[in-house]
């Protein structure tokens, strides 16, 4: 049975003589690792296209020996020429495939899977060269968090749920999963201190077009202390080291 | 099926290299021991000598028997000229199109972050010296045309601007996504033809 879909090409892994495997991300099924036959030296049914970042009209064939999908054709809709051109948008755009790659879900809800195809694509075109800085890959992970259904809560305290607990010099406790005020906060809880500034500026990040994130620039303290609160939570959640962090804290 | 230890060690060691199941390696080693003594004892010395004798030429980088390479040497080659690639299997492609007469910088692969590839894993700063110290006219960046080649092209472009060196990138006769190594002459051929200033 063949499946006509989208898909972003996440990694892929040259396998044998000519063969090729690519992680791909797709609306309708997650994250579907497939093997592309012939895939290095038949530049007719693979022109090029299996590269990552390369956004993709494919046909999956479900039926396969080794248990593995086969990519029987791919046709190239989109690649993004500033990632190709500019360090910076290159460095944030292999963050945030390789966190697509190790944490995208495979099967289950078909409309998550849209949800984050979506994300993926809009980040990825929202690029804009020498326009991405590190305040822009902290709203950029936690948009893919929130995608990948790990939205830390900022708009209430997560213990006594009052809403904007910025009133009071809020807390960020990951084990908890967000903001937390001050009078609910114990002596022995490990929060971190999150400024009433930092807190509005994430959570109004959450609800923008992908496209305006880069306007939002944060810097100084803030940018400091968003990148920890980011950082350990991702950490938490998902339990992601990401290779290409030190690149990407690099340009930076 | 029980083989005795010498052909189990040999499968074993078969199944390492890439491409190589358990199937390949057990006909390969089935093979091995039918052959005649001498191919076996050739086909040995040639394994362990492989690494003994080719080495890394200081100039280019490419791997070769002596350093520098014999091509490094040659003075009918044009120093002022210097092909970039990613690895040796790119600079053969380059040479047997027979469109370039420069010399050749090796740089070991290509920036790839996720592979926790970065710029001080590449050879770039030995290329920066080459350019300074020698006073190339023209570096020509023949890095595949993938999202890792092309951004580590225009890494290399920004960081060699400053020496005035003009700059060029393969046109795209090569197919985007492409591989040197896999291409045919004519197209490795037209995409020096048709190379173009970066800007
Ligand atoms: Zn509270
Ligand atoms: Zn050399």
């Amino acid at each position: 049975m063949t499946n006509n879909t989208e898909a972003l090409v996440l990694r892929f892994v040259d396998y044998g003589e000519s063969d090729r495997i690519v992680h791909l991300l797709t609306p309708d099924r997650g994250r579907v690792a497939a093997i592309a036959k012939g895939a290095r030296r038949s530049q007719k049914r693979f022109p090029g296209t299996l590269d990552i970042f390369n956004h993709l009209k494919i046909q999956l064939n479900r039926r396969s020996s080794s248990g593995m999908q086969r990519l029987e054709g791919a046709k190239l809709l989109n690649l993004f020429p500033p990632v190709r051109r500019d360090l910076g948008c290159f460095g944030l755009a292999c963050y945030l495939i390789e966190m697509l790659d190790r944490a995208a879900p495979e099967g289950g809800g078909a409309r998550d899977h849209e949800r984050l195809f979506d994300f993926a694509l809009d980040a990825l075109s929202s690029l804009v060269a020498g326009r991405v800085d590190r305040s822009l890959r902290v709203l950029y992970e936690l948009r893919a968090l929130a995608c990948l259904g790990f939205k830390p809560e900022l708009d209430s305290c997560v213990r006594c749920g009052v809403p904007e607990c910025g009133q009071l010099s809020p807390y960020f406790l990951v084990s908890e999963g967000g903001t937390l005020c001050a009078p609910c906060r114990r002596p022995q809880d490990a929060a971190t201190a999150l400024s009433r500034g930092t807190v509005r500026m994430l959570s109004r990040s959450l609800t923008m077009p992908i496209g305006s994130l880069s306007r939002l620039s944060m810097g100084g303290k803030m940018l400091e202390e968003a990148d920890r609160a980011i950082r350990n939570f991702q950490r938490f959640y998902l339990g992601l080291e990401l290779r290409s962090q030190q690149f990407v804290d690099r340009l930076s | 099926m029980v083989v005795p230890a010498p052909i189990e060690r040999l499968i074993e060691n078969l199944r390492r290299l890439p491409g190589i199941g358990e199937k390949s390696a057990t006909r390969l080693a089935f093979y091995l021991l039918a052959a005649p003594q001498g191919f076996a004892d050739e086909l040995a010395s040639a394994i362990s000598r492989v690494k003994r004798d080719v080495v890394f030429c200081e100039i280019c980088f490419d791997m070769s028997e002596s350093s520098p390479c014999r091509l490094c040497q040659d003075k009918s080659r044009n120093p002022k000229q210097i092909c970039v690639v990613e690895e040796p299997a790119d600079r053969a492609a380059v040479e047997a199109s027979g469109s370039f007469r420069g010399l050749y910088h090796v740089l070991g692969g290509t920036l790839a972050p996720i592979d926790g590839i970065g710029p001080e894993d590449l050879r770039i700063a030995e290329l920066e010296a080459r350019v300074r110290d020698k006073g190339a006219e023209e570096v020509v960046i023949a890095t595949n045309p993938t999202a890792e080649g092309d951004a580590t092209a225009h890494f290399l472009a920004d960081r060699l601007r400053s020496t005035g060196v003009r700059l060029t990138r393969i046109a795209s006769g090569m197919p985007l996504g492409g591989d040197l190594e896999y291409a045919d002459r004519v197209t490795v051929g037209r995409s020096f033809d048709y190379r173009r200033d970066i800007e």
